[in-house]
């Protein structure tokens, strides 16, 4: 919302501003809304004096310019002059002639449209065809107040003295102070001028009070030159719609004033019909629309007649913007009783438009509802200053000052005189506030600011923005939202309005009371702290990837996308899909790390992954699939990256105090976190001897190798976080030291082939015995694992075996009988030859 | 119908990963068949031909990745045969780990918060309309909706674009808190998402921190202390607030709040590098407590949210925020 501070001050009784600008701008961002900028416009005509031109004689070398003698009461410095005082100017503007007043740029001053741009064009005095040319008079465009440039400006005002600064006219040395528009989503009133001047004046601690052809309900004339009818079927989704039609209109360009305010608040000035209109909204927040009353009345069957519906069935509409749509549905269109003539409260039609020719015209003033004209200009991409501010939602209680003005400023500014009743589809005695009372206690207010504010003192800041108060019997207050605000409905609303006009700066700051009992953990987040702690620790780098992926990752790794959840909106095509798990995201990236020279890496992702089929597992939304996934490659090793993937995990295993299990994968697994691995190379992982799956470790297929450039050694694992939290214990696994030295032997033994490394240490784990009542433990690990064409068929496990007594120095021989049953247990159950 | 002795030996050859059994005269003639074919036959025929060819396609692919396979090994071994004791497997490379700089700033900011006796819990990042705009006051078609440009999914889930998406479930899963007389204080960090086009200074994907404080007796100056508190410790300093008006749904009264930017990280003294604005605030509107079960006449409670990835470009001077979510070792081991 652009806020002319001069255009307030029209409608404002008390003053707008009562500091300087950059103090009333600070109060604006702390108590109305952000500022976005403050431009002095009164600073483009710096330099630009009201002139009177004395004479104006033909330029003897040139056809189409004059020299003219313009008189600026000596204001001017440093400028040639004759006797007279007079300043020589050539011109070529067709309506320059004797006795003109007019904006002319002295030598030294710059071209208002060009000041604060790139390339600011500074006048000079220079000869032009062999007569010297002091500055130059402008034209309505060259001083950015239309887009007139078929001559000079002709100053008509009275009064106006030569030699004055020329920003004094028209209203043109104002401030415009642009407020976010976001602000004010909930205050449609405040997309007009007259909002935010009382606004303005509340929060300066001042009385405002309303115009009095906007604060009086007006009675309206009679008349019957031209009929016109109105049908509204759509009372739910327009609930006021306003016409007149008027007649004998001039139409021709507005007001200098006028347009020049238009262009200082964006809009572009058309004539004086439409820039009334947009005028209008400007002031009240209101939009309103004009149409050619006779091409109205040429498509309608008899007498000109305006019906408010939804559009037939491929019913379409040429809109003004020369586009033609075929709108939606449940879109509000006005129409006559033949055809659609424009959008409702979105966009006019272009076959009723007013143009040069038209002679009587209908002024529309209605009231839409806010989610209809969103739907619709979202739909067709309508974007217009009705639209921002109809999908605010106007109050419809307004609608009969705004015409009111309308048929006034009709009539001043284009000699329009009204010619018809004023029509109005709200019938009924209204009421003049939207919402019931609103009853509240100065305590509800002061415990909510933490403020300690005096029943007055909260009356009079609600007056100040001519919110009225009343007190109950109670002794409490009733409050009765003005008829503009839509946005007072509970006793919050008035606490807010409260806290902004006293100023929220003033608040006593003070900590919330706290109990002394500690602050609850939830559990997950901790645990990724941990997890991803304990992962850098072993040289791991912590990555995040994009939730969102393309179908073809899914793909490459071997997914079927049908089981993603599909995004249909995203802009970009690389979102796609919900992603099923990690790894493919972090094997995706690989391959430029890689190229990038980190020929060695470890990256490891915590994070969240979705399948469609848990659509509803959590209380109705899909389940989160919570899970750490660690990739690790090398470009220059070879061998079986798996066991250096299990190694982290080991690691990661040893730090939360779990052992994890490796299970070998027998019948190939089709879930869809399984896809990426290459299931020969690929162990579930459990925890140690139990089956409680956590996730799966492993190499890549081929062909996720092949479509992700991976190297040959490149392996992962994915395990998911809530069984992996639920599976750290609790107790400790602490073993106390002994006193005594411990003794180790090692055993190798000599199996088939086939045999795997789990089915060895399962037997080992059997057949260690140890005599209890000797207070001995006993302990294992891998030494070696051993194949040679000299065995072929053959493998050979060595172990180094640890025995531990608490009670005294072991000798060889205790472990040796050990070893000799375990042997002849691996003879039984393997077959295998200790070596 | 296709001759099943020639269909056999198709694949039989496809099976041998013989790839020239695409281009094959006995294929080929197939299609020379459908040429002279009544037209009512050739729909079915011209399908049998494909499905044939699309198979032979199979069964040649998956010969190819059985080509490339490597050999099983022994998952329950702790290393692969014949591994001297120098190549044994382990963790760690020759250079340190990191941690993303996001789940640094993250922490930092719990561990901060956690001390001030708010519990953190992550946010969600699929969920459906109800907790992401209705249960926030944000009533179907209302246009504070359009400063939300969400992500749908097929089935009218929504990737949350903001983390006030928990709000309705913590408050409703702790509302027993307040009848023991306590307040329900959290933060929630999590990743959001905005359907916005990507450049250096754009992303679709970041992360907020919202936090929830509701309780009896609780106003607006004290969230403006809380928050002040909390930055005043984040940036070790003591350091001016100050509010701006706002509109959000969920929160009434609703605040932009900005810091004073601490000196360090100001370019000049001009007013507008003297305030940061850093979150959006508010004393959570009646109706959001009411629809989580929670009476809005007895408690009040305030709500703020932040982003991350700002504060962390700003400190860093990081000149890219797509770096965040690159994956590029060159950036994330600087950290």
């Amino acid at each position: 919302m652009k806020f002319s501070i001069n255009e307030a001050q029209n409608y404002s009784n008390v003053p707008v501003v009562t500091q300087d600008i950059d103090a009333l701008v600070q109060k604006i961002g702390a108590q109305l809304g952000a500022v976005e900028t403050v431009e002095n416009w009164g600073h483009k005509y710096d330099g630009v004096i009201v002139a009177k031109v004395v004479s104006c004689d033909k330029h003897p070398n040139a056809d189409k310019l004059n020299i003219c003698w313009v008189d600026d009461a000596g204001v001017a410095q440093d400028v040639e002059r004759n006797e007279a005082g007079h300043v020589q100017v050539v011109c070529g503007a067709p309506n320059v002639r004797a006795g003109l007043t007019v904006a002319w740029l002295p030598p030294g001053s710059t071209v208002p449209t060009t000041v604060g741009t790139e390339e600011p064009f500074v006048l000079g005095a220079r000869e032009l065809r062999g007569v010297v040319s002091n500055g130059m008079l402008a034209s309505a465009q060259e001083l950015g107040i239309s887009d007139d440039h078929t001559g000079i400006l002709e100053i008509e005002e009275p009064d106006i003295q030569v030699g004055s600064p020329f920003k004094q006219l028209y209203g043109l040395d104002d401030t415009i102070i642009e407020i976010e528009n976001k602000m004010f989503t909930h205050r449609p009133d405040c997309f007009g001028v007259l909002g935010v001047a009382r606004e303005v004046a509340g929060i300066q601690d001042q009385a405002f009070s309303s115009p009095e052809w906007y604060s009086v309900r007006p009675q309206f004339d009679e008349a019957h030159d031209l009929e016109i009818e109105v049908d509204n079927q759509i009372s739910e989704l327009v609930p006021r719609f306003m016409a007149v039609a008027m007649k004998n209109v001039a139409i021709k360009p507005s007001p200098v004033w006028l347009q020049a305010l238009l262009n200082r608040v964006g809009i572009k000035p058309i004539n004086n019909v439409v820039d009334v209109t947009n005028y209008l909204a400007y002031v009240t927040a209101q939009p309103l629309h004009a149409y050619d009353y006779d091409k109205v009345k040429a498509l309608s069957h008899h007498k000109a007649k305006l019906v408010v519906r939804k559009p037939h069935k491929d019913e379409q509409i040429a809109l003004l913007n020369g586009k033609t749509i075929t709108p939606r549905t449940e879109a509000i269109m006005i129409a006559t009783d033949k055809e659609v003539v424009g959008i409702g409260g979105v966009m006019g039609g272009s076959t009723t438009e007013v143009d040069q020719n038209t002679q009587n015209i209908i002024i529309e003033v209605a009231t839409f509802d806010m989610y209809s004209i969103r739907r619709t200009s979202m739909t067709h991409g309508l974007f217009t200053d009705a639209v921002t501010r109809n999908n605010k939602g106007q109050s419809p209680l307004q609608n009969d000052r705004v015409i009111a003005k309308a048929i006034s400023l009709m009539n001043e500014l284009a000699h329009a005189e009204q010619a018809s009743n004023v029509i109005d589809t709200l019938n009924s005695q209204q009421s003049d506030s939207l919402s019931e009372p609103i009853t509240i206690t100065p305590d509800f207010i002061n415990v909510r600011l933490g403020t300690g504010l005096s029943k007055e003192k909260i009356i009079s800041l609600l007056a100040n923005v001519e919110i009225k108060t009343n007190e109950n019997d109670a002794g409490e207050l009733v409050i009765t939202a003005p008829f503009w605000r839509t946005d007072l409905a509970i006793r919050e609303d008035i606490v807010e309005e409260v806290g902004r006009l006293y100023g929220f700066d003033k608040l006593a700051l003070e900590m919330p009371p706290r109990p002394t009992n500690p602050t609850k953990v939830e559990p997950m987040l901790a645990f990724k702290h941990q997890l991803r702690t304990a992962l850098a620790s072993f040289g791991a780098s912590e990555v995040l990837t994009y939730s969102f992926v393309h179908g073809n990752l899914l793909q490459k790794a071997g997914q079927d996308p049908s089981v993603a959840f599909k995004l249909t909106n995203a802009l970009s095509p690389e979102l796609q899909y919900f992603r099923i798990n990690l790894l493919p995201s972090i094997l995706s990236n690989v391959h430029s790390n890689i190229k990038a020279g980190h020929t060695q890496l470890a990256l490891f992702e915590i994070g969240k992954g979705h399948i469609n089929f848990h659509k509803d597992d959590d209380n109705g939304v899909p389940k989160e699939l919570e899970m750490v996934s660690l990739v690790v490659a090398n470009k220059s090793k070879k061998g079986a990256a798996f066991y250096e993937a299990r190694a982290y995990l080991n690691d990661l295993g040893q730090k939360l105090g779990i052992k994890f299990g490796y299970l070998p994968i027998k019948d190939p697994l089709d879930f869809p976190i399984m896809q990426q691995y290459d299931q020969a190379r690929t162990a579930l992982v459990v925890i140690e001897g139990t089956d409680t799956i956590l996730g799966a470790v492993g190499e890549f297929t081929a062909s996720v190798r092949k479509g992700l450039k991976l190297p040959e050694y490149c392996a992962g694992f994915e395990l998911s976080l809530g069984d992996l939290l639920a599976a750290i214990p609790t107790g400790s696994s602490y073993a106390p030291l002994s006193r005594y030295p411990s003794i180790s032997q090692d055993i190798c033994l000599e199996v088939s082939e086939n045999t795997i490394y789990e089915t060895v240490a399962t037997l080992l784990d059997d057949s260690l015995q140890v005599d209890a009542d000797l207070d001995q433990t006993i302990a294992w690990h891998p030494v070696d694992i051993y194949q040679s064409e000299e065995i072929a068929g053959k493998k050979r496990f060595t172990f180094r075996v640890t025995l531990t007594s608490y009670q005294q120095t072991m000798t060889e021989n205790v472990l040796s009988n050990i070893l000799q049953a375990v042997t002849n247990e691996a003879e039984n159950r393997l077959g295998a030859i200790r070596i | 119908m296709i001759d099943e002795s020639l269909a056999h030996a198709l694949r039989l050859r496809a099976k041998e990963g013989d790839q020239t059994v695409l281009r094959s005269p006995e294929l080929k003639s197939l299609y020379d068949q459908l040429r002279t074919m009544p037209a009512e036959q050739r729909g079915s025929f011209g399908k049998e031909i494909n499905d044939l060819r699309q198979e032979l396609q199979q069964i040649l692919a998956s010969k190819h990745e059985a080509a490339e396979a490597l050999p099983s090994i022994d998952v329950t071994a702790p290393w692969d045969v014949n591994t001297s004791p120098a190549d044994r497997p382990k963790s760690g490379l020759a250079v340190n780990g990191s941690l993303h700089p996001l789940t640094q700033e993250i922490a930092r900011i719990v561990d901060i918060f956690a001390r001030m006796g708010f519990t953190a819990l992550e946010s969600r990042q699929i969920d459906d309309d109800y907790h992401m705009f209705e249960s926030l006051n944000f009533p179907e078609g209302h246009p504070a909706r359009d400063d939300y440009d969400t992500f749908m999914t097929e089935e009218g889930l929504i990737a949350p674009a903001h983390t006030s998406t928990m709000q309705n479930r913590i408050i409703s899963d702790n509302k027993h808190l307040l009848e023991q007389g306590e307040p329900i204080a959290y933060v929630i960090p999590g990743r959001v998402f905005r359907n916005e086009d990507l450049d250096a200074t754009h992303e679709h994907t970041f992360h907020q921190l919202e936090g929830i404080y509701v309780g009896k007796n609780i106003h607006a100056g004290m969230l403006v202390a809380t928050l002040k508190t909390y930055l005043n410790e984040y940036f070790g300093e003591e350091l001016d607030v100050k509010l701006q008006p706002f509109y959000f749904p969920f929160t009434e009264p609703s605040f932009e709040l900005a810091v004073e930017r601490p000196t360090i990280l100001r370019k000049d003294d001009s007013e507008e590098q003297k305030w940061l604005e850093l979150l959006g605030c508010g004393m959570i509107n009646p109706n959001v407590l009411r629809m989580a079960g929670v009476d809005p006449e007895v408690y009040t409670g305030f709500a703020w949210g932040q982003g991350i990835e700002r504060m962390v470009m700003m400190k860093n001077e990081i000149e890219d925020i797509r770096h965040f979510n690159s994956a590029k070792l060159d950036f994330l081991r600087q950290f």
